[in-house]
């Protein structure tokens, strides 16, 4: 069967750094083929090459047997190439629908016409997303849906999914997946790129594993299965270090009690929920999408204030403590590491070093410190070396980073205000299983070191395999508590939705 | 300003100040019903006050000193002697000497280099309220005032009072009357241990806290933030304590407390059994407050379910940081925990509410949900 689309030999370079050299990779058409690796491992450059973003430093593409030189994504569109990217690419002030057809107006738009197309589009995908709400206002799952939306929508050939599930719930995966299997049932061929390696391998046709921006293996799914991939992906075993622990070790004592919550309420997402951190522990926070954990964490950082007068009480060391910035809690030694690192944690057009200072900033020195920047190099080395961040130098653009580099510079410039509490939320969400063991390992060391550690997660067998005590969050509360001793998927589970 | 806007919001609306908030039972305070759990070993109403001897375990009831014989399923309680008042605190020497609280009265010596002596004032002040003592030596002994205002029995009228005259005293034995007094303006201190070097821990039971106590210093928190008011506290052989909490704290007893009208005339018309307060032991009269739907369901206990008593028992550390707890819930039986005494490799906690004795296996897991 001859190839819809083939590399040969093909190299990228970033000042003179290779993404990844001599690849060939050859999609057969109508397949769904899975691309994984660690982050770093180039295949987020890799696939933005075949959709136009970057172009080959050396090497050929072919399209349809024809040499091809994509100049830009509209070119690749063009041609029948879209895709989905890891970070979504829509306006924000725009809306839903003005998003799915952007780029097709006419000289005159009824926009209302726009709306009900765009909801007959949408339902048809099963993606329950208001096509005239602004892209500002959605989550990142529903934001996802419309970049899925668009693509599908352009009839492409080729469809490209750049990690596309990690932020969908379970249903909208449920939805996501059906979606999938009609479009390569219509003949669409679909590139997958996925940490979850459970999609890939129930989902695609074909696996590629990449290492280091070398392609290590294609093969049929079938002649895979999980422990061969990680061993593919990372050069050796990891099923000891990936979730091992879960149920095979005991819990950390209690340490001082930090941080209590007494009837903290917020709006209709918090309500009335009670709990105590300690130190030297990790405290896992669980709960279906809606229950209140990240609002309840933001809280305690000074994201978001809690309600005024009926809000409860967050005490810090004995001392009630209400933040209107984060700017006070991490002076006094509380720091969120967020969800949404794009959003939220970090500035992308800066450096490492930019980003790794402005963490050391914000603990608070004196406004008349003269700011060094190499300070700030001398510190982003450290923090580089310490998490393994994989860049050129502490100059690189965050931009430029892989998703899972990206979060460690997050968590360093977290580290670096040398919190007493660290809520880490969804710290492997959109990180690839190296990196996974390596962000777990840090944490687990900032809680041997005696910091309390609150891991906010909807993936269980991150919360078994790295907590000492579980909480339960539903409906805005926490409604259970268990130790890892106890804690089982079920029981978990069962408290979330019962 | 802001906080002086809060107040008076919270007063109008009768939201509870953060103080006034009782802290979640979690972490190592996680309810269990391992107190339900463990092998009772005596059934004696109003049983309290264990200490361990060289001759054995000893405990009192009502005016009675008893023995414990055995520690086994089967053990029984041999009278040794009666008291002109009820024993409100019991300590010994390690000598053959023990101290005996006589409520409303002051404490007894009996036995040891001190016999007979009685110490019904220390400085100025009357110790009519006798709730702890302990021997530092043979002729030191310190005693715990729960109050000025009353017996050590009239407690639940000490808290809705509010009052704050509790204090700890350190008396000489050989000259009694010069008593040295460690701290003065305590809420109701209910338990002693010695904490090295000359300090004491007390347990403060309306400030929900203990303290530690080092000659003439103020008083420092090693624990606080309880959600029950915490009473005996007893060395663990490991080098931490054993706390007893002998009743909960809920928001109900909390909101009433800061009514002060209506929590006068409470006092002031209603038999202290069915107070809105908290108590050793409840259930008994349908007289009660909170009744019917608020606990039970299909005519079960929700253990959950607001309660006036409660059993709690806390193991902790050489720090005075609690590691783990020993719970009867709502609808357990062994409520109202005044006395603990760890002998023999197991811990005897008696609780006074339910009149009963239990024993437990001290390096018992709650996490692991291991039996007592």
């Amino acid at each position: 069967m001859s190839a819809l689309l083939e590399l040969r030999n093909a190299t990228k370079e970033f000042r003179g750094i290779a993404a990844f050299k001599d690849i060939d990779f050859a999609l057969r058409p109508g397949e769904l083929h899975a691309i994984l690796g660690e982050n770093g491992a180039g295949k987020s450059t890799l696939t933005k090459v075949l959709a136009g973003v970057y172009q080959l430093t050396a090497g050929t593409m072919l399209f349809d047997g024809e040499p091809l030189t994509l100049k830009s994504p509209l070119e690749a569109r063009h041609r029948g190439i879209a895709m989905v990217f890891q970070e979504t690419n829509l306006v924000p002030s725009m809306t839903v629908a003005q998003n799915i057809y952007l780029g097709e107006e006419k000289m005159f738009n009824r926009l209302r016409g726009l709306y009900i197309q765009a909801q007959r589009f949408l339902l048809s995908l099963n993606f329950y997303v208001d096509p005239m709400a602004l892209v500002s206002s959605l989550g990142a799952a529903k934001k996802q849906m419309v970049e899925i939306a668009r693509a599908v929508h352009h009839k492409a050939r080729l469809i490209i999914f750049d990690e596309p599930t990690a932020s969908l719930t379970p249903e909208e995966k449920f939805h996501f997946f059906n979606l999938v299997r009609r479009l390569k049932e219509d003949g669409v061929t679909i590139i997958f790129i996925s940490h979850a390696l459970e999609e890939a391998l129930a989902l695609s046709d074909r696996i590629t594993v990449l290492r280091d921006g070398a392609l290590v293996v294609t093969d049929d799914t079938a002649n895979f299965d999980r422990e061969r991939i990680v061993q593919a992906m990372v050069g050796r075993s990891l099923s000891t270090e990936l979730y091992g622990q879960a149920g095979k070790r005991r819990a950390r004592p209690y340490g001082e009690k930090i941080l209590s919550i007494q009837n903290l309420s917020m709006g209709s997402i918090v309500r009335n929920t009670s709990f105590s951190i300690y130190s030297g522990q990790i405290t896992g926070l669980f709960g279906l999408v809606g229950a209140g954990r990240t609002e309840t964490m933001k809280i305690v950082g000074g994201v978001v204030k809690r309600d005024f007068f009926h809000g409860g009480a967050v005490i810090l060391d004995g001392r009630p403590v209400r933040y209107r910035t984060p700017r006070p809690a991490v002076k006094d030694g509380i720091v969120y590491v967020t969800e949404d690192r794009k959003i939220e944690g970090f500035f992308e057009t800066m450096s490492i070093a930019g980003n790794i200072q402005i963490g050391d900033v914000a603990t608070g020195s004196n406004p008349l410190t003269v700011v060094s920047y190499a300070r700030a190099r001398r510190l982003a080395a450290e923090w580089k070396e310490r998490l393994g961040v994989k860049a050129i130098d502490s100059d690189a653009k965050m931009i430029e980073l892989s998703g899972g580099n990206q979060q460690k510079v997050v968590i360093a410039k977290a580290s670096i205000q040398k919190p007493k509490l660290i809520i880490f939320d969804e710290p492997t969400r959109g990180v690839d299983v190296g990196a996974i063991v390596e962000i777990h390992k840090f944490i687990e060391e900032l809680a041997d070191d005696g910091i309390a550690v609150v891991v906010i997660s909807s993936y269980l067998p991150e919360i078994l395999a790295l907590s000492d005590r579980i909480l339960v969050s539903r409906q805005g509360r926490v409604v259970e508590e268990m130790t890892i001793d106890t804690a089982t998927e079920a029981k978990i589970m069962f408290a979330a939705v019962h | 300003m802001i906080d002086a806007l809060r107040r008076g919001y919270n007063a109008f609306r009768g939201v509870a100040p953060p103080e006034r908030i009782v802290p979640a039972m979690d972490g190592p305070l996680r309810p269990n019903t391992l107190l339900d759990e463990a092998p009772v070993v005596l059934d004696l109403a109003g049983v309290d006050n264990l200490v361990a001897t060289a001759d054995g375990v000893l405990l009192t009831s009502g005016r009675d000193l008893l023995a414990l014989d055995g520690t086994g399923d089967a053990a029984t309680a041999r009278p040794l002697r009666s008291f002109e008042h009820p024993v409100s605190c019991l300590a010994a020497d390690g000598a053959g000497g023990l101290a005996v609280g006589q409520d409303g009265r002051g404490v007894l010596i009996v036995g040891g280099a001190h016999d007979g002596l009685v110490v019904e004032q220390a400085g100025t002040m009357r110790l009519a309220c006798p709730t702890a003592a302990l021997f530092l030596d043979r002729n030191t002994l310190v005693v715990a005032n729960g109050s000025t205002a009353g017996p050590a029995a009239d407690w639940k009228r000490d808290l809705m009072a509010q009052r704050r005259t509790g204090s700890v005293w350190r008396i000489d034995l050989r000259r009694p009357g010069a008593a040295t007094m460690l701290a003065g303006g305590l809420a109701f201190p209910a338990g002693l241990a010695a904490a090295g070097d000359d300090a004491v821990l007390v347990s403060e039971a309306w400030r929900h806290r203990v303290v530690r106590l080092a000659g003439q210093a103020a008083p420092v928190d090693v624990l606080a933030d309880l959600p029950a008011y915490p009473g005996a506290i007893a060395p663990a052989a490991d080098g931490g304590y054993w706390l007893a909490l002998f009743a909960p704290r809920n928001q109900l007893i909390e909101f009433v407390l800061g009514e002060r009208r209506y929590c006068e005339r409470m006092m002031e018309r209603i038999h202290p059994d069915h107070w809105i307060a908290p108590a050793l032991s409840s259930g008994a009269s349908f007289l009660e407050p909170i009744q019917g739907g608020a606990r039970k369901k299909l005519n079960t206990l929700k253990p959950w379910s607001p309660s006036w008593s409660y059993g709690l028992v806390v193991r902790c550390d050489a720090r005075c940081k609690p590691t783990a707890s020993f719970h009867s819930r709502a609808d357990g039986h062994v409520h109202g925990v005044t006395a603990l005494c760890e002998r023999d490799g197991r811990l005897l906690a008696a609780a006074r509410g339910s009149g009963r004795v239990v024993s437990l296996d001290p390096q018992a897991d709650p996490d692991l949900g291991g039996s007592a």
